[in-house]
């Protein structure tokens, strides 16, 4: 018996360097919607709750990227994804490059095979000169990343603490991503 | 690990691409709840003539410069079922070839009836309509400058976010689509064409509109179209 003949999905193409006209338009001064998507992650983040993720997104001449959006998606502190809430749109500064996001921290919860779940934040990552998006995520501790990944099968030893932020006090965290060199960041398919 | 329908992330006929792209292969992992769940989208967000580009940001009895165009068709998933809540932006120039964009450098005039977005969720049979003015050709750095072809951004947020899709929507009979080097940096000749809208004469408004037909296929959970294994990182 044939398979279905599946159709091909639509090829990607680059966002440009103004995709804020469509995606965030109030930074472009125009503000005819009702509202702007994303601009939170959560409803009513108490200051207790309340993570800060900064960083920049470095090309491989080591220069911030002006022009990229992010756009985060993550469960909630149970570990639970749900359709209203945990999707943040953010853009880096056109001056230095910088995006922050204000957020709360993702839980883990029991897998239905017993192990429990990773917690990490899924960055999706678009800009001019990326003709695909990029995929990458920040994860909390090294250990949530390597079962996660069954990293056995896998020589990126050496690169998994670019999926980990930098933090002093669990609150803030400073999380780059380098597109090329040393410091490589990790990107996912699926 | 080549898909040959999607483009390559590194195209170097695509200056920019060089160093914004990777350089070791992506990490091939199997699809979670992440990107199996994703935010939903719903009527509530919507304003009645957010699809309406000539009328969304233009002041009252005036319209934008340009031929009014009407730009419609379907979401898909790879099996052919309409996909309904599907969020889809879009973004465009003027008529002239110009964004409003603090960013853009062109000095062509603005259109103080044009602001080049616009919103719609795509009804319970997949379907979606924008109202709009065809956007103008214009010039970019790149090897020289270089023309892009009229184009349409579009943004589509389905229900997983293993859909989430950024893409361009090129006009049927552009000449300047040939030499265009985002869209040849789709390695599948047949898969450049699914980026172009097809004149769709049947789709007018009292005959003074033209329309072009553009469907969209999202990507399901499986990832389909692989030519080679994996290589490896």
């Amino acid at each position: 018996m044939n398979e279905p003949k599946k159709l091909i999905d639509t090829p990607s193409q680059t966002a440009g360097p103004f995709l804020h006209i469509g995606c965030t338009p109030r930074i472009t001064g125009i503000n005819i919607f009702k509202s702007e998507l994303g601009l939170t992650s959560f409803q009513d983040i108490s200051d207790n709750e309340a993570i800060n993720i900064k960083g920049k997104i470095y090309d491989g001449n080591d220069e911030p990227i002006i022009d990229a959006m992010i756009e985060t998606w993550q469960c909630d502190e149970n570990g639970n994804y749900s359709s209203n809430q945990g999707f943040a749109r953010i853009v880096t500064d056109f001056k230095t490059g910088e995006y922050q996001l204000k957020t709360i921290r993702p839980g883990n919860k029991i897998n239905t095979d017993g192990s429990l779940s990773a917690s990490y934040i899924t960055f999706w990552i678009v800009a001019r000169g990326m003709n695909r998006p990029l995929i990458t995520r920040m994860y909390f501790l090294e250990n949530d990343l390597r079962n996660d990944l069954m990293l056995n099968s896998i020589k990126i030893e050496d690169r998994l603490n670019t999926l980990i932020p930098y933090t002093e006090d669990n609150k803030n965290f400073i999380f780059n991503i380098y597109l090329q060199g040393k410091k490589e960041t990790i990107f996912f398919e699926f | 690990m080549i898909k040959k329908h999607q483009p390559l992330r590194k195209f170097p006929d695509y200056k920019s691409s060089i160093s914004r792209s990777p350089n070791k292969e992506p990490l091939r992992i199997n699809s979670s709840s992440s990107e199996m769940s994703g935010p939903l989208f719903r009527e509530n967000i919507i304003n009645k003539n957010d699809n309406d580009l000539t009328l969304n940001f233009s002041k009252i009895g005036e319209k934008p410069l340009g031929q009014e165009i009407f730009v419609h068709g379907f979401v898909k998933d790879e099996n052919g079922n309409n996909l309904k809540n599907v969020l889809i932006e879009i973004w465009q120039a003027n008529a002239g070839g110009k964004y409003r964009h603090q960013n853009d450098p062109s000095n062509i005039k603005l259109d103080e009836n044009f602001g080049g977005c616009g919103r719609f969720i795509t009804s319970s049979d997949g379907y979606y309509i924008f109202k709009t003015i065809e956007p103008g050709a214009y010039p970019y750095p790149n090897r020289g400058t270089e023309w892009r072809p009229r184009h349409i951004h579009f943004s589509l947020l389905g229900s997983m976010f293993i859909q989430r899709l950024i893409t361009q929507m090129y006009f049927e009979g552009d000449p300047l689509i040939k030499s265009c080097p985002m869209i040849n940096s789709i390695p599948d000749i047949n898969a450049r064409k699914l980026l172009i809208g097809k004149l769709d004469l049947s789709k007018t408004e009292n005959e003074k509109i033209l329309g072009y037909r553009f469907d969209i296929i999202l990507r399901g959970k499986e990832q389909t179209f692989f030519e080679n294994k994996r290589e490896g990182l």
